[in-house]
């Protein structure tokens, strides 16, 4: 071919190509919104003071620090999602533990959930004590600083504290809530291993081990929490650094309490800092094993850490320990240790202030050809799970970053 | 004490630049106290040689003996100077000195009295804890020389050192070395491609071609020491040399 | 530094920082210095930085990690580079699997480090040993490989065995490099140090204090963290290069 051929063929190719481009039907412009990840909660009050979001759903307590930082307000909190009632009570944050260690070492198990549903019973019971407790281990008590606005950690948590609900009974109800992730998490894309396509009577028998609960629970009716064997090997116990946790930091520093009334403590190694990583796990007066506790940024990254049996326990959020029992990891979901307690934060400027009007002004901003722009601390998380399909349920379709 | 270089030839068996360095058959014997002159053209034939006597390098076949011994590899009784980057330039010119005798197991204190003994000797005391990049290249050369005879050795192997130096140093250095060479009675073996250094130096010139590198003549230098360079008599044994070396048979290539 | 000259461009920078964040009036875009300037003047309070301990505490936490990994770096790559150096044979064998390992970033190798050292020192250690190692290795051969072979010849005719060479010739003929490159080494490791103190098991350290800082969004811990780590870099760096003065200037005057 000539050059000259060659070059008139490109370029009739090129203008096809680019007609094609321009024909294709694209999705209509009304009731879309964006839905972006962001990595966990830390950036989402940074990214709405600099409008480059319009909103976000968070675990507590970022929520909480919109309106006393004046760049947002809570627009609701996660139990309050639509449509009414679906959401009360939804299952968070969770204890779960390997497979082997709770075969190889139930006493142990057993004594770690009755602390936790001990420790539990207190937050309930004395939330602002509690509540200053967490504010020590996640700043020191000290302030957090947004922009030019600076707030104690002490009255954040505070705030906080009311929207989180405490509980550990892996009731019925609560049972089925997990199942209900797993359905949505499958409809993601996010299960191809061994929970793809289980029936839901198969995914409890895999998903879950209760059986330590109401052991635990028996000791503590009984009185007596049966001492474990001393164990030769340091124990890994992970943890996220979100009040949802207040039960594991409570039971740290308040360890003479929990020590002195029913015979059970994780005594930190160093009394000093407002993180201990190391601690002693006493029973009955008995060391029985050294404890690492180890903060993990993220739910996938201590699920990670348990599948190379780093760590043996974990406080996490449930989505990952679905995640990771999928991919095969010996992990079993034990007890809750909390429901609901997130929240959807819009800007300051948004003519929001429930969710009705919330949809209203997606909508609007839509056909405007600015769709709003919404913040999820990662895909499969309960929130971003949650925010989808309150978001579809209200008709509007999301354009994924 | 007589050393005798006997047959030593060097192949290099990769051809190319190599094969200048190349020695066939070269024989001669040095005498005690003989201070003697490897005359050459400016190439490696000579520094080869000189480099198999010190044991730097091998010979592919031929001897170096010393009284009928065979040697191989390096021998405590002799020492080389180079002609330049010899000296450690993290050491002081006193601790430059003492080098070889470290190596020997003297300890250090000793040493540096016995260095001091070798500084004084070819004039630079008072230089001792200087380092070299503070000494002109004559007075560095000097400092080879004290630390090659601190190790007390018999021969001294001397590879065109004043080489690198102007002509005033060098002639300078020279009458030095003849000083140096009558008060400590070594023996030297002293390469070089200048043939008035070699006239003025030497008792015998041993004269080499190049490759491969021959023994074309062994000239005997009859002067009387002092030598006056600008002298008759130095002009005549020049020119006889000079004569010698332009025959065919050590015609240069 | 004797004249001001060096300090001009930071006060400049300081002096700009300010003036733009009057003007763009958004603490978030660019947060005022007055709420840095409080952290770094109290470096021993714990208060201001979210109770992982003063900057002062977790200053000394990164720099034990990060001397301890460097040091083990050292170890290990001094003598090799001198092998390598010094034997062709072993510089043929390692050559290519050294090229193939160096461009990978120290941050690579964390989900290794993980799964092989588990949690706690010695994984965090080993990421600063990766980082410290190819600048000391690379530059103790290329110190072995300048060493003058009179250097050599000399000492062998005054009867030197190969452990006198070793001890009196190359290490102190190689020294000026090998110093540059552990110079350059600890540069890289305590820049890695952020990357490592990322790794969990640990509470503690200006790398961990920043991301720490990060997770709840206080912009102004991260920066002071950052001014901490580039006040330490500088520092750390000027001592090395004391050093060079002091020891090593014989290889600048001998050209």
């Amino acid at each position: 071919m000539k050059n000259s051929t060659l070059v008139a063929f490109a370029a009739i190719l090129a203008i096809a190509l680019f007609i094609a481009g321009c024909i294709t039907p694209s999705p209509p412009a009304e009731n879309r919104v964006s839905l972006i990840q962001a990595r966990g909660t830390g950036p989402m009050p940074t990214l709405l003071g600099t409008g480059q979001i319009d909103a976000y759903i968070a675990w507590q307590p970022t929520p909480e620090v919109a309106p006393l930082a004046g760049i947002g307000k809570v627009l609701l909190y996660s139990g309050d999602l639509p449509p009414e009632g679906k959401w009360k009570n939804h299952p968070c944050c969770v204890l779960s533990a390997r497979q082997d260690t709770i075969a190889e070492q139930p006493d142990l198990v057993n004594a770690i959930s009755a602390l936790t549903i001990l420790s539990t019973r207190y937050v309930t019971e004395h939330p602002d004590e509690s509540a200053e407790i967490v504010a020590d281990w996640l700043a020191g008590k000290g302030n957090f600083t947004y922009g030019n606005v600076s707030v104690s950690s002490v009255d954040v948590l505070k705030q906080a504290f009311p929207t989180v609900k405490f509980v550990n009974e892996p009731t019925g109800p609560w049972i089925n809530g997990n199942i209900e992730f797993v359905h949505a998490l499958r409809e993601l894309g996010v299960l191809t291993g061994s929970l793809a396509n289980t029936t839901d009577e198969e995914t409890i028998a895999i998903l879950f081990d209760t059986g330590p609960y109401y052991q635990a629970k028996a000791m503590i009716e009984s009185g007596t929490i049966i001492t474990p064997p001393s164990s030769g090997k340091e124990i890994g116990i992970g943890y996220l650094n979100s009040d949802h946790d207040a039960a594991l930091f409570v039971a740290v520093k308040n360890w003479q309490y929990f020590n002195d009334n029913y015979g059970i403590a994780l005594k930190p190694v160093d009394r000093t800092t407002s993180k201990p990583e190391k601690a002693e796990l006493i029973v009955n007066g008995q060391k029985i094993a050294n404890v690492r506790l180890v903060p993990g940024d993220a739910g996938p990254q201590l699920m990670q850490l348990a599948s190379t049996n780093a760590i043996q326990m974990a406080y996490v959020g449930n989505p990952p320990v679905i995640a990771a029992a999928d991919k095969g990891t010996p992990i079993k979901i034990v007890l809750a240790i909390n429901t609901e307690g997130s929240g959807v934060v819009v800007s300051k400027e948004s003519p929001a202030t429930d969710w009705k009007s919330f949809v209203d002004w997606a909508k609007a901003r839509s056909a405007a050809g600015k769709p709003l722009v919404i913040a999820a601390p990662g895909k499969g998380s309960i929130q971003d799970v949650m925010i989808r399909y309150s978001l579809e349920e209200s008709d509007l379709s999301i354009i994924e970053e | 004490m007589t050393l005798t270089i006997r047959n030593i030839t060097k192949d290099f068996l990769v051809p190319g630049d190599q094969s200048i360095c190349a020695l066939s058959e070269i024989t001669f014997s040095v005498a005690d106290e003989e201070f003697v002159s490897v005359l050459g053209p400016s190439g490696c034939g000579k520094t080869t040689l000189l480099r198999i006597i010190a044991g730097l390098e091998y010979a592919t076949s031929g001897s170096i003996e010393i009284n009928g011994e065979i040697i191989s590899g390096r021998s405590p009784r002799m020492a080389m100077i180079f002609q330049e980057y010899s000296l450690y330039p993290w050491r002081t010119v006193r601790d430059n000195v003492t080098f070889g005798l470290e190596v020997g197991g003297m300890h250090k204190s000793q040493a540096r009295e016995v260095a001091q003994t070798y500084l004084h000797l070819v004039g630079l005391d008072d230089f001792a804890d200087r380092y070299p990049h503070e000494l002109s290249g004559g007075m560095r050369q000097r400092v080879t020389v004290a630390r090659a005879l601190a190790i007390k050795p018999q021969i001294l192997l001397m590879d065109e050192p004043f080489g690198a130096l102007d002509a005033q140093t060098r002639n300078r250095l020279q009458e030095e070395l003849l000083e140096i060479w009558e008060k400590t009675k070594k023996t030297i073996i002293f390469v070089t491609h200048s043939v008035d250094e070699a006239v003025y130096l030497a008792d015998r010139l041993i004269v080499l071609t190049s490759r491969p590198a021959r023994v074309c003549e062994v000239i005997p230098i009859h002067l009387a020491r002092p030598r006056d360079r600008t002298g008759q008599e130095f002009a005549r044994v020049r020119r006889q040399v000079l004569d010698l070396i332009a025959q065919p048979k050590c015609s240069l290539q | 530094m004797r004249s001001p000259v060096p300090l001009l461009l930071p006060v400049l920078l300081i002096v700009g920082w300010e003036v733009a964040a009057h003007f763009i009036d958004n603490p978030f875009i660019l947060p005022s210095l007055t709420t840095v300037i409080p952290i770094l003047l109290h470096p021993f309070s714990d208060k201001f930085t979210l109770g992982t301990g003063s900057l002062v505490d977790n200053a000394a936490v990164s720099l034990f990690r990060v001397a301890l990994g460097f040091a083990l770096a050292a170890l290990i790559a001094i003598p090799l580079g001198i092998g390598m150096g010094r034997s062709a044979l072993l510089n043929n064998i390692l050559d290519a699997t050294i090229e193939l390992l160096r461009p990978i970033p120290p941050l690579a190798w964390v989900p290794l480090a993980l799964a092989w050292f588990k949690i706690g020192l010695v994984s965090i250690v080993f990421i600063i040993l990766i980082g410290a190692f190819f600048p000391i290795l690379l530059n103790t051969i290329d110190g072995v490989k300048s060493i003058k072979r009179t250097w050599v010849e000399v000492a062998l005719t005054l009867g030197a065995r190969e452990s006198d060479i070793l001890g009196k010739v190359i290490l102190h003929g190689a020294a000026p490099t090998i110093w540059t490159g552990l110079r350059v080494g600890f540069g890289i490791s305590w820049m890695c140090v952020v990357a490592a103190e990322w790794l969990p098991g640990t509470t503690r350290g200006l790398g961990y204090l920043i991301l720490y800082a990060y997770n709840f969004g206080q912009t102004n811990v991260i920066i002071a963290g950052m001014v901490i780590i580039g006040i330490i870099g500088i520092v750390i760096d000027q001592v090395f290069k004391a050093g060079e003065r002091r020891w090593f200037s014989w290889r600048a005057l001998e050209r």
